[in-house]
């Protein structure tokens, strides 16, 4: 089958009717196990384990899988700190959790069928949640001065008129951008590779037709070139839009929690 | 890449309507039978996988309480974990340099004190060596002054006696002067003088 979207169709696994549930102007939700929610669960499991193996035999010279968990605490650790300054380690936990989560299932999708980052069900959640945290710790934090979020200080009132409904609709596109920022960049390279996966088969079965279709084999071997350059792409994007979906947390936390005053 | 475009006749190539019929085809699927309202809603989407609608809920629903639980268990047992592993690590270098520290204080105030202890002898050596010059030279001094005085007696006694000696010999001359005076009197004028008047006429010719 070399429909490249066909990889995106949520597949029931087991059904779950028992669980589902109506939510009031929503509708029925069916909590049904499908391989989304298998790949997310296997996506935190991974981490859980990954983690859990790291810290286990924690040491004050550590072992070599006690680097790796290190090294990744202490890089989301230093950029946390670095956006947010020394307030952000309450935050940690949140964008370290998100992080890790992210890069599981962008790395998942590489090795398995299915990749929960490419849902924008899944974005769009992280997304949300990500920006519910900030407007509530802003609130809880700042309370009416959370207006100074789109009015920067030290700038005259007429700039004022046309810079505040500027920041009001960038911060309302955040989520949006936050989103579909790892949802195209999931969904993108995962076409093209099963695009160009497709094309060495059907070059492949046109260059077995014999007679012209031999044309086809440099052009499979080409498409196969570009699959293999994809993957080794996609394993730096799974990464990149990990590293990013954190960063930009980090930034949209730092505007609440050092408003007013840049650093 | 051109010759995908021409395929010869009769191979079989299904790239391009299969998509869409499998993409029909898994659309009816997956429908949902009891969830008619939300599966229209899907299939008016159309298009990417991801806007079947019908399954959003359950994705989120599931999202939240995976995330949640990750969460949970990060902030409760990984993040203190590690955290308590890199704090561990730095009490340990801290105290490590500490003690270093200390030990090498240590060993600077033993050097120093090594220092002193060496000065110190080294001043006592040399005070003893002086306090010994001063009293070898006192002792010196005390004998050389002795034997001074001892040379200086014995020498003014030789003096003395030397002295006693030339008075005894000037008088003696005077008296073997006085003895020759007599008999060259007595000689030349066959006269005897006494030695009286010879001692009268020497203490007038001395005198003279």
């Amino acid at each position: 089958m070399a429909d490249p979207m066909h990889q995106f169709e949520i597949q029931k696994i087991a059904g779950l009717p028992e669980l589902a549930f109506t939510l009031p102007g929503v509708g029925v939700i069916d909590m049904s196990i499908t391989n989304s929610t298998i790949a997310m669960l296997l996506a935190a499991t991974l981490v859980v384990v990954f983690l859990a193996v790291t810290t286990s035999k924690a040491a004050v010279v550590p072992g070599r899988l006690q680097v790796i968990g290190e090294g990744v605490f202490g890089y989301i650790d230093d950029l946390v700190a670095g956006i947010i300054g020394h307030e952000g380690r309450k935050f940690f936990p949140f964008v370290f959790a998100l992080f890790m989560f992210i890069l599981a299932m962008n790395m998942l999708g590489l090795f398995l069928v299915f990749t929960a980052t490419s849902q924008l069900a899944v974005t769009a959640s992280l997304a949300v949640m990500t920006i519910l945290l900030v407007v509530g710790y802003g609130i809880l934090r700042n309370g009416a001065n959370m207006y100074k979020l789109f009015v920067p200080s030290g700038v005259p009132w007429y700039m004022l008129i046309l810079v505040t409904p500027i920041e009001i609709i960038s911060f309302l596109l955040r989520p949006v951008t936050l989103a579909l920022r790892l949802f195209g960049n999931m969904l993108g390279g995962h076409v093209a590779m099963k695009v160009f996966a497709g094309f060495v088969v059907s070059l492949g079965a046109m260059a077995a037709g014999g007679g012209l279709g031999l044309l086809g084999i440099p052009g499979a071997a080409l498409s196969l070139g570009g699959v293999v350059a994809l993957t080794a792409l996609e394993f730096l994007v799974a990464f990149l839009q990990a590293f990013v979906f954190a960063v930009l947390a980090c930034v949209y936390l730092n505007d609440v929690v050092n408003l007013g005053h840049h650093h | 890449m051109a010759a995908e475009t021409t395929p010869p006749p009769g191979a079989e190539i299904r790239d391009g309507n299969t998509a869409a019929e499998t993409a029909g085809a898994a659309h009816g699927d997956h429908v949902p039978a009891g969830t008619t309202e939300v599966a229209a809603h899907g299939s008016e989407s159309g298009g990417l996988p991801q806007f079947k609608f019908e399954y959003w809920g359950g994705q989120i629903v599931w999202l939240f309480l995976i995330f949640a639980v990750l969460y949970i268990l990060l902030a409760k047992v990984f993040v203190p974990r590690l955290r308590k592993i890199q704090d561990n690590r730095q009490a340990t270098i801290a105290e490590a340099v500490n003690q270093a520290r200390s030990v090498q204080a240590e060993a600077e105030a033993q050097a120093k004190a090594a220092q002193a202890e060496i000065d110190d002898a080294r001043a006592r050596s040399r005070s003893l060596a002086a306090d010994a010059k001063a009293k070898a030279a006192a002792e010196l001094a005390v004998s050389q002054k002795a034997e001074d005085d001892r040379l200086q007696a014995q020498m003014d006694e030789a003096e003395a006696r030397i002295r006693g000696l030339r008075d005894q010999a000037m008088s003696n001359v005077r008296g073997i002067a006085g003895e020759t005076a007599q008999a060259m009197v007595e000689k030349l004028t066959g006269q005897k003088v006494t030695a009286a008047e010879i001692d009268a006429a020497l203490t007038a010719q001395g005198a003279a």
